[in-house]
């Protein structure tokens, strides 16, 4: 069975969201590593804040390995590159859901609900504006490669 | 708090901290003890129809805003978690608002944030906050020792990331300075 690991955006972060994912335990503040073995399917809400991205993806990695499904509600755009699937919500209604790719093409739609896009992805849209990359990098290393060739 | 000592300097202060800025106050919003409180809740970006609402229903985003709305007319405003609790677009106005209260009105105003994002082009001054106590202070978004207490924002990490490969781009937050270095830098 495949391991979900989903990124939800909210404008608005509001718990109401959850409801549609009433088989998910939701962690909702601090918490330990082991303690998440109990639970087959996750949601964290809005509790990555203060993490750098290095240790989200420790976090992902452990849950990959022990085949937990995951889904991170979070008003931080930038969390999203860390997943491979991406919703947005407008208030509590899905706006667009998609690969994060995908989803992150939809600057002006992002923008207009008051989203930023996370700050590599829209670097890349701006020189891509100007000529100076073919296309939308995801990290800083593969944009630096592009330029500096 | 060490925080008083310092706000006679500083007017608009950025504190990186987990200080618990939680939002305690329930019941009706109409039944709060504020002046024109339509043109109040206008200020913080809520329309009438929030005087109806109960403050516990309202999601972290419209709590922090009322919130707020009770501070607006303090002389020392303290505000805390705009990165936890707000999208881009509503810190973008609240970051013009207070320097609107800074400028105009003398208002001392303290964010409290674990991001310094936050700080961008509003605060001249940071404090670490542990405990209570100022563990550090700093007026560089660059100064390395800052990021041991917490995360480094995309733009800087990418700039010490670029010039770590001895390629040379100026320090800024500013996006769009820093696409124009690179145009120098790659033409």
């Amino acid at each position: 069975m495949e391991v979900t690991s989903v990124t939800i955006v909210s404008t608005n972060l509001n718990k109401k969201i959850l409801d549609k994912y009433r088989d998910y335990h939701v962690i909702d503040n601090s918490f330990k590593l082991e303690e998440l073995l109990k639970y087959s399917k996750i949601i964290f809400f809005n509790v990555f804040n203060d993490l750098e991205k290095e240790k989200i993806k420790d976090i992902y990695n452990y849950l990959d390995s022990n085949k937990i499904s995951y889904i991170n509600v979070t008003n931080n755009i930038e969390e999203a590159l860390l997943t491979k699937y991406l919703i947005v919500y407008d208030k509590e209604n899905i706006l667009i859901e998609g690969p994060v790719i995908e989803v992150l093409k939809n600057d002006k739609l992002l923008k207009r609900i008051g989203l930023s896009l996370p700050f590599i992805v829209e670097l890349s849209l701006l020189l891509k504006d100007y000529g100076l990359v073919n296309e939308i990098f995801l990290n800083k290393e593969s944009l630096a490669g592009a330029l500096w060739k | 708090m060490e925080i008083s000592k310092i706000l006679n300097e500083n007017e608009l202060l950025g504190v990186i901290s987990n200080y618990d800025t939680s939002f305690k106050i329930e019941g009706y919003v109409k039944d709060l003890n504020v002046k024109n409180i339509l043109q109040a809740l206008k200020m913080v970006l809520l329309d009438d129809t929030y005087l109806d609402k109960k403050i516990e229903d309202l999601t972290l985003n419209e709590q922090f805003k009322i919130d707020l709305m009770l501070k607006i007319n303090k002389d020392i405003i303290i505000v805390g978690n705009l990165s936890k609790v707000l999208n881009y677009k509503d810190i973008e106005y609240f970051k013009k608002l207070f320097l609107k209260l800074n400028n105009d009105y003398h208002k001392k105003i303290v964010i409290i944030d674990r991001d310094v994002k936050v700080f961008f082009n509003l605060v001249k001054d940071m404090v670490v906050l542990k405990d209570k106590k100022i563990v550090y202070e700093t007026k560089d978004f660059f100064d390395n020792e800052l990021y041991q207490y917490t995360k480094i924002p995309p733009i800087i990490e990418f700039i010490k990331y670029l010039n770590s490969k001895n390629i040379k781009i100026n320090k800024t937050v500013d996006i769009y300075e820093l696409i124009k270095d690179i145009y120098r830098s790659v033409s």
